[in-house]
């Protein structure tokens, strides 16, 4: 598990022989959760910096009328709350989507960490940085596009984000979401998302079969929806060719 | 339909073809006291969760924006937007 965070951060910053011990010592819990389970509510103190291994996870936020947003889904080598750990207390939930994977990592590791050594600092502002960058794209997709567009780009940008860290093969990639999963991210009814993935469907441009979501034109849905990734930052980097992450392979693969 | 006392809203349902982009086109515009409140549509495609059911596709004033679960029958429907014109009277 250690290395799979040196190599998760590795692939924004190069760290040394001295970053890699300090990490390797972190010694972080390892559990598996269920779907559709809190990992953090709003309110807690975040104690841990969750890292999913394995599964999809999402921030949300439940309003006083009893609906539900959802601000970000996760993905195996996201942290879920790296941006909160220095907060007092959660201002949104954390919950599982489909069954995961998680790494605990103690908050005061971080403290520790981030202190004195640099580069590992480093590295942990770019997942924060990219995060906050898929957070804006996604006002943009909500404030901005139609709703047909706007599950198109979601879908393609979950197809980029899991084929970077190898989740995704021949455009085929895990889909446990649920139509109001999409809707409520999207901040559309449970109906125009079926009627959206009716289109996207008849139109050819996707399939979605026993929880596994094909993406057979990905160009196609990219112009369909105007999704540039440079936002994901994905080759962006001076570390570009560290970029692939085999690590999350091995984890999932047991 | 007819008023039961002072404070009901009246509300009427007029049938329209709405277009959706989709193949539910079996509208009504909901008239309350004689101003358009929301479009419901009929949805029909068998893959629908609940077909046949009425989904509030557009709501106008205090309804707009309201995501809500569509309704088994249109009396469940202007029932509902009679409490909500109530509630808001209130």
């Amino acid at each position: 598990m250690q290395d799979a965070l040196i190599r998760k951060l590795e692939s924004y910053e190069a760290l040394s022989k001295q970053d890699h011990k300090v990490l390797t010592a972190l010694v972080p819990k390892l559990r598996h959760v269920g779907p559709r389970v809190d990992l953090i509510s709003e309110g807690d103190p975040p104690e841990h910096v969750h890292l999913i291994l394995d599964g999809f996870a999402c921030r949300y936020k439940i309003l006083p009328s009893g609906q539900r947003q959802i601000m970000a889904f996760l993905v195996p080598g996201d942290f879920c709350d790296l941006n909160v750990f220095i907060l007092d207390e959660m201002d949104h939930c954390i919950g599982t989507i489909s069954a995961c994977q998680v790494a605990d990592i103690p908050r005061h590791a971080f403290d520790v960490i981030t202190e004195s050594h640099p580069h590992i600092t480093r590295a942990l502002w770019w997942c924060a940085l990219v995060d906050e960058a898929v957070l804006r794209e996604w006002l943009v997709n909500i404030g901005g596009r139609q709703a047909n567009q706007r599950i198109a780009h979601l879908l393609c940008e979950l197809l980029m984000r899991l084929q970077a860290v190898g989740c995704a093969s021949d455009n085929t990639y895990p889909f446990p979401f649920k139509q109001s999963d999409i809707a409520d991210c999207m901040g559309l009814s449970e109906v125009h998302v079926n009627r959206t993935l009716r289109e996207l469907r008849s139109l050819g441009l996707i399939t979605l079969k026993k929880r596994s979501l094909t993406i057979h034109d990905v160009e196609a849905l990219k112009a369909f929806s105007g999704f540039t990734a440079n936002y994901l930052h994905l080759k962006n980097g001076r570390w570009s060719e560290r970029r692939s992450v085999p690590w999350l392979v091995q984890a999932q693969g047991g | 339909m007819t008023k039961r006392h002072n404070v009901e809203t009246l509300v009427v349902l007029q049938p329209i073809a709405v277009d959706t982009d989709s193949s539910d086109r079996e509208g009504m515009l909901v008239i309350a006291n004689g101003m358009l409140v929301a479009v419901l549509v009929q949805l029909n495609d068998p893959e629908e969760t609940r077909p046949g059911s009425w989904f509030m596709e557009a709501g106008f004033g205090r309804l707009r924006d309201m995501r809500l679960q569509p309704f088994d029958t249109l009396d469940d429907a202007t029932r509902w937007v009679r409490q909500q014109m109530k509630l808001l009277a209130g």
